[in-house]
C-alpha cells in the first residue's frame, strides 16, 4: 500500500513527507529541507497545501491541524449595524480572508464577535498593546460568556479563545501556532513589520481577519498585509459615518506663541542642533538620517552638546509654558467634559499630571492602577485623563468627547487615532479636538502637511 | 546585550569589524572598576540615583564614552529594580484624583494658583506633613513610584576584565541579532566543549548542517524559516548560541549582517579576536543525568560504560549528528544514544529519515512519551524498522531497564558477525 502524504507543523513550519513526484513543485512555497531530509512549507501556507492537495484529490494525513470546531456560543442579543453585516458578508465572499477598513469607534470589534460565532474555530486574536489586550479580554468574556486565555504581559495561558500581543505571538507562534483555526489582527498595519509578520507566517490558522482604521503604511508594505491575511474586502471612511454612527466632531487647531524666554531658549538650541548637522553633513530628510545623527552625536563633545539641543528645541516646542497655560483654559472652558489630554512623550505627560494634579496613563503605569483610571473615566469619577501613547490605538473609551493634542509625533496615523479615541456615538455628543501647535517651530510645518489627509476634509 | 546605537563596527570591501576593547587596558579596567563599584553600592537607592553616580563616571573619566555607555548598559542588565506596585501611593492617587476631578467638573477657578491651593486645603492630612504641605511637597509624592524612583534590590557583581570580556561578547551578539544564519569552522573541538556546543543549538530551537572536509566540520547554523526567507527572525537565537561558540579551541565564524534593508556585511571572527568565555565551562563537570545514568548502569551491569557524547557520528548523506551520550563495552563495542525531547520534532523526524535505510547501528534513539504523544511522532516510530531494533521510550531520563535489552542486543549481533567472519 502506498504511504500516504503526512504533514505535520514543525515550529512555524509545515514538514511535509512521502509527497509524490509530480506534487512536489506545485505546492505552493513548498521546499526540500536538506536540514531534515523532509519537504518544508511556512506555516501559513496550509490552507493553500491542504487546498491543492484536495483539488488534486490526494489523499493525506494532516496531523498539523491541533484544532477542532468548537460551538461558541454568542450570548448577547445586540444587532449589527448595515455596514456591519456588509463587512461580514464581504468577509465570508472573500473566501474567509481578507482586511476590513472601518474608522475607530466604529464597532469593529462587534464585527470580529460575530464572525468568531460564525466560524466556530479555536480563535486567536493579536492585539499591539497589553491595554488592547484586556480589553478583548473583556469582550469575549462577556459576549461568549466562558474563559478566555491571555498570551503576553506576564501571562502564559492558551484557551479556545485567546488574545496575544504581537510581539509575544512572534515568540511563541512557532509552538501553538497550529492549535487555532482562525487569527485575528486587529490595528492590522502593525502586523507587515520585519518581525510581526512572523505571527502570521508561523500559524497555520486557515480563517484570517485584518481589523484596522488605516490600513497605508509609510513603507508601502500593505501588500505584505494582504498577502498574509488576505486582500482587502470592506471600506468604509470616516466622514461617511460621522454624526450617523460615529459622533459629529470638529478639529481645532491652536497655534500658540512661546514666551519670549522660551523663544530665545528655543531658537539657540535649534541654532546649535542646525550647525552641527550642516557641519557633519547630515541630511536628517534621508531614511539614514537620524541614525547617522546619534551616531555622530555620541563621538564628541561637541556631538552631545548637539544632541542635548536637539531634545531641548523639541522639549520647549512640546510643552511650552504657554501651551501648558492653553490646557488649563480648555480644561476650564470644558468643565462637565469628558477629555483625553495627548502628548508626545511620558515626561510632558507626567509634567501636565503633576502640575495639575490629574492621573497620568502611560506604559509605565502598572496594570491594576491603568484599568483603575481607564473604569473611573468611564463612569465619569475622573474626567480628565492625560496620556502619551499608550491610548493612540484601539482602547475604548466611549465616553471622551474632547481631546487635546500637546504633541504628538506628527503623523497622519496618530492624529486619525486619537481622533477615533473620541468619536464613540452618543446621544447628542459633539466631539471637539484641540492641536496645540508651537507657532514658527518645526511642529507648525508638520501640521500643515498632516491635514491633507481625509480625515480632515469636510464632507 | 547591547542595542544598536551601543554597537562599535567599521566597514570596509564589504566586511564589518566589531571594535573591541583591550581587556588588559589598564585605564579602562579603572573605569570598569568605578563603574562596578558604583554598581554595588546601588541597593537600596532609587534608579535615578544610580543613573545619576554613574553617569558622573561615563561624563567626567576619559576615553569613548559610547564605550562607557555600553558598559554601563551591561551592568544595568544585571541590576534588579524592585517594582512591585507602591499600593500606598495608588491609594493617595485614587483620593486625590476623585477630589480634582469634582472639583474641575463642578467649579471655575481664576487661575491655575487657586486650584492648587483648594487642593491642598482638602489633602493636607493626606500628605501627612507635619508642616503646612506646599505644592512642591505634592508634586514629589504624585507620582514618586515612577521607575526611576524604583530602589536597586540585588546587582549581580562581576571582575573588570570579566566585564570588558563581556562587552567584546555584546559587540558580536549586537552584530548577530542583525543576521539571518552563520557559519562556524571548528578543528581539535572533539571534546565536550561540543556538547555544550550542541545543547546551546537545540535549546535556542536553531537548525544545523554539519559537513566534515578532511579534518575540520563545517556546521551551517540557522532556523527553519530561513528555507523561504532571509529573515533574522532568528538573529536573537544565533546571539545566544555565541556564547557557546567560545568555548571551542579552535573556531572561525562567518555571518552576513544587515541593519534594516541596506547593504550587507560579511562578519568573520576566530578564537584570535581573544574575547573569553562569558558562560560557565562544564568540561570537568558531569551533568547531573549523566551521573545518574552511570549510578544506574553500574547498579545493573558492569559490561558497559557511560560519558557525555564528545565526538560527531558520521551518518549517511555525508551527514553528522553529535549524540548525547557514548557507552563502551568492555569488549570494545561503542554506541551512542540521542535524546529527543518535545521540542525536537523536527529533529526526530530527520534523523529517521536518515537512518531508514540504515542496518550499521551507529546510534540508538531515545524518545521522549511527550513527543510519542503526538501521532504524527508515534505513526513515524511505528512505520521506521531502525527504531523498532534501535529505539526506546523514556519518560523524564532513560532507564536502563529500556536500553539494556538494546545494549545487550548489539553486542550480540556484533560478536556474532565477527565471528561469521
Amino acid at each position: 500500500m502506498e504511504t500516504p502524504l503526512k504533514i505535520n507543523f514543525d515550529k512555524g513550519t509545515l514538514i511535509l513527507q512521502n509527497v509524490p513526484e509530480p506534487l512536489q513543485t506545485q505546492l505552493p512555497d513548498t521546499r526540500w529541507d536538506e536540514r531534515t531530509l523532509t519537504f518544508r512549507a511556512p506555516a501559513y501556507r496550509y490552507r493553500h497545501i491542504i487546498s491543492r492537495l484536495r483539488a488534486h484529490d490526494i489523499k493525506y494525513q494532516d496531523t498539523a491541524r491541533q484544532f477542532s470546531v468548537e460551538p461558541f456560543t454568542h450570548q448577547q442579543t445586540m444587532s449589527p449595524y448595515p455596514y456591519q453585516t456588509e463587512a461580514i458578508d464581504a468577509w465570508h465572499a472573500n473566501g474567509k480572508r481578507g482586511v476590513v477598513t472601518l474608522p475607530t469607534g466604529a464597532g469593529k470589534t462587534f464585527i470580529a464577535i460575530l464572525l468568531i460565532a460564525d466560524t466556530q474555530r479555536p480563535t486567536l486574536v493579536h492585539v499591539p498593546t497589553i491595554d488592547l489586550m484586556h480589553q478583548w479580554y473583556t469582550v469575549l468574556k462577556e459576549h461568549f460568556g466562558q474563559d478566555v486565555g491571555l498570551y503576553g504581559g506576564g501571562y502564559h495561558e492558551l484557551r479556545d479563545l485567546t488574545v496575544t500581543t504581537y510581539q509575544s505571538a512572534v515568540m511563541h507562534a512557532p509552538y501553538y501556532g497550529n492549535r487555532f483555526g482562525f487569527a485575528i489582527f486587529d490595528e492590522c498595519h502593525h502586523l507587515p513589520s520585519d518581525q510581526y509578520q512572523y505571527a502570521a507566517i508561523s500559524s497555520i490558522a486557515p480563517f484570517r481577519l485584518g481589523l484596522t482604521a488605516t490600513p497605508e503604511r509609510v513603507d508601502g508594505k500593505e501588500s505584505r498585509l494582504y498577502a498574509l491575511v488576505g486582500e482587502p474586502c470592506y471600506e468604509v471612511k470616516v466622514q461617511e459615518l460621522s454624526g450617523k454612527t460615529l459622533s459629529a466632531y470638529r478639529v481645532v487647531t491652536i497655534a500658540v506663541e512661546m514666551k519670549d524666554t522660551e523663544r530665545v531658549r528655543y531658537e539657540e538650541a535649534r541654532r546649535t542642533y542646525l550647525n552641527f548637522l550642516k557641519q557633519e553633513r547630515i541630511n536628517m530628510g534621508t531614511p539614514r538620517g537620524w541614525h547617522f545623527f546619534l551616531w555622530k552625536a555620541s563621538l564628541t563633545d561637541e556631538g552631545r552638546a548637539a544632541f542635548k539641543a536637539y531634545l531641548a528645541q523639541k522639549q520647549l516646542s512640546f510643552a511650552s509654558t504657554t501651551k501648558q497655560e492653553w490646557v488649563w483654559k480648555l480644561i476650564q472652558r470644558h468643565t462637565g467634559d469628558r477629555i483625553l489630554i495627548f502628548t508626545q512623550d511620558n515626561d510632558t505627560a507626567y509634567q501636565l499630571g503633576t502640575r495639575f494634579l490629574l492621573p497620568v496613563l502611560t506604559h509605565q503605569t502598572k496594570l491594576k492602577e491603568r484599568n483603575d483610571f481607564l473604569n473611573k473615566f468611564r463612569e465619569g469619577t475622573y474626567s480628565i485623563l492625560v496620556t502619551s501613547k499608550v491610548l493612540n490605538e484601539g482602547v475604548d473609551v466611549p465616553e471622551a468627547n474632547v481631546g487635546i493634542i500637546v504633541s504628538g509625533s506628527g503623523s497622519v496615523r496618530e492624529h486619525v487615532q486619537r481622533l477615533g479615541r473620541i468619536l464613540r456615538k452618543r446621544e447628542g455628543k459633539q466631539a471637539v479636538l484641540y492641536e496645540l501647535i508651537s507657532k514658527q517651530t518645526g511642529e507648525h510645518f508638520v501640521n500643515k502637511r498632516r491635514r491633507q489627509h481625509h480625515a480632515y476634509e469636510k464632507k | 546585550m547591547l542595542t544598536k546605537d551601543l554597537l562599535r563596527y567599521k566597514t570596509q570591501n564589504g566586511q564589518i569589524y566589531p571594535q573591541f576593547v583591550k581587556p588588559i587596558d589598564t585605564k579602562l579596567l579603572a573605569i570598569a572598576e568605578q563603574l562596578i563599584a558604583v554598581f554595588e553600592e546601588s541597593p537600596d537607592k532609587p534608579r535615578a540615583t544610580l543613573l545619576e553616580t554613574s553617569k558622573h563616571i561615563v561624563d567626567s573619566t576619559p576615553g569613548a564614552p559610547i564605550v562607557k555607555r555600553g558598559l554601563e548598559k551591561l551592568l544595568l542588565d544585571r541590576t534588579e529594580f524592585d517594582t512591585t506596585p507602591n499600593e500606598e501611593l495608588i491609594a493617595f492617587r485614587e483620593k486625590l484624583f476623585t477630589e480634582t476631578s469634582r472639583l474641575l467638573s463642578q467649579e471655575q477657578f481664576e487661575n491655575h494658583a487657586d486650584y492648587q491651593r483648594k487642593v491642598l486645603g482638602t489633602m493636607a492630612e493626606e500628605l501627612l506633613s507635619e508642616v503646612a504641605p506646599t505644592e512642591e511637597d505634592l508634586a514629589a509624592k504624585l507620582y514618586a513610584d515612577l521607575p526611576s524612583c524604583q530602589p536597586v534590590l540585588a546587582f549581580k557583581t562581576l571582575s573588570a576584565e570579566h566585564l570588558l570580556h563581556r562587552y567584546n561578547t555584546a559587540q558580536v551578539q549586537g552584530l548577530l541579532l542583525h543576521s539571518d544564519t552563520l557559519t562556524l569552522k571548528l578543528t581539535d573541538s572533539m571534546t565536550a566543549e561540543l556538547r555544550q556546543l550542541f545543547k546551546y543549538l537545540r535549546f535556542n530551537q536553531l537548525l544545523s548542517t554539519i559537513r566534515k572536509e578532511e579534518e575540520l566540520y563545517q556546521i551551517s547554523v540557522d532556523g527553519p524559516l530561513n528555507l523561504f526567507y532571509k529573515t533574522k527572525r532568528y538573529g536573537i537565537n544565533l546571539a545566544n548560541f555565541f556564547v557557546a561558540v567560545l568555548h571551542q579551541p579552535r573556531w572561525e565564524l562567518a555571518a552576513e549582517i544587515q541593519f534594516r534593508n541596506k547593504q550587507r556585511y560579511r562578519l568573520s571572527l576566530d578564537e584570535s579576536c581573544g574575547i573569553k568565555p562569558i558562560s560557565q565551562q562544564f568540561l570537568a563537570y558531569i551533568p547531573e543525568d549523566i551521573q545518574l545514568f552511570q549510578t544506574m548502569l553500574r547498579n545493573k551491569t558492569d559490561d558497559w560504560q557511560i560519558r557525555p557524547g564528545s565526538q560527531f557520528i558520521p551518518l549517511p548523506g555525508d551527514l553528522y549528528c553529535f549524540p548525547d551520550y557514548q557507552l563502551v563495552h568492555k569488549n570494545g563495542v561503542e554506541t551512542a544514544i540521542e535524546l529527543f525531547h518535545p521540542w525536537h520534532q523536527g529533529h526526530l523526524i530527520a534523523r529517521l529519515n536518515t537512518l531508514a535505510e540504515q542496518t550499521d547501528v551507529s546510534l540508538i534513539l531515545g524518545v521522549s512519551k511527550e513527543l510519542e504523544k503526538k501521532p504524527f511522532i508515534a505513526e513515524a516510530l511505528a512505520a521506521s524498522t531502525y527504531f523498532s531494533q534501535f529505539g526506546f521510550i523514556f519518560r523524564d531520563v532513560p532507564t536502563i531497564r529500556t536500553l539494556l535489552p538494546i545494549l545487550n542486543a548489539l553486542v550480540w549481533s556484533t560478536t556474532h558477525i565477527a565471528e561469521k567472519m
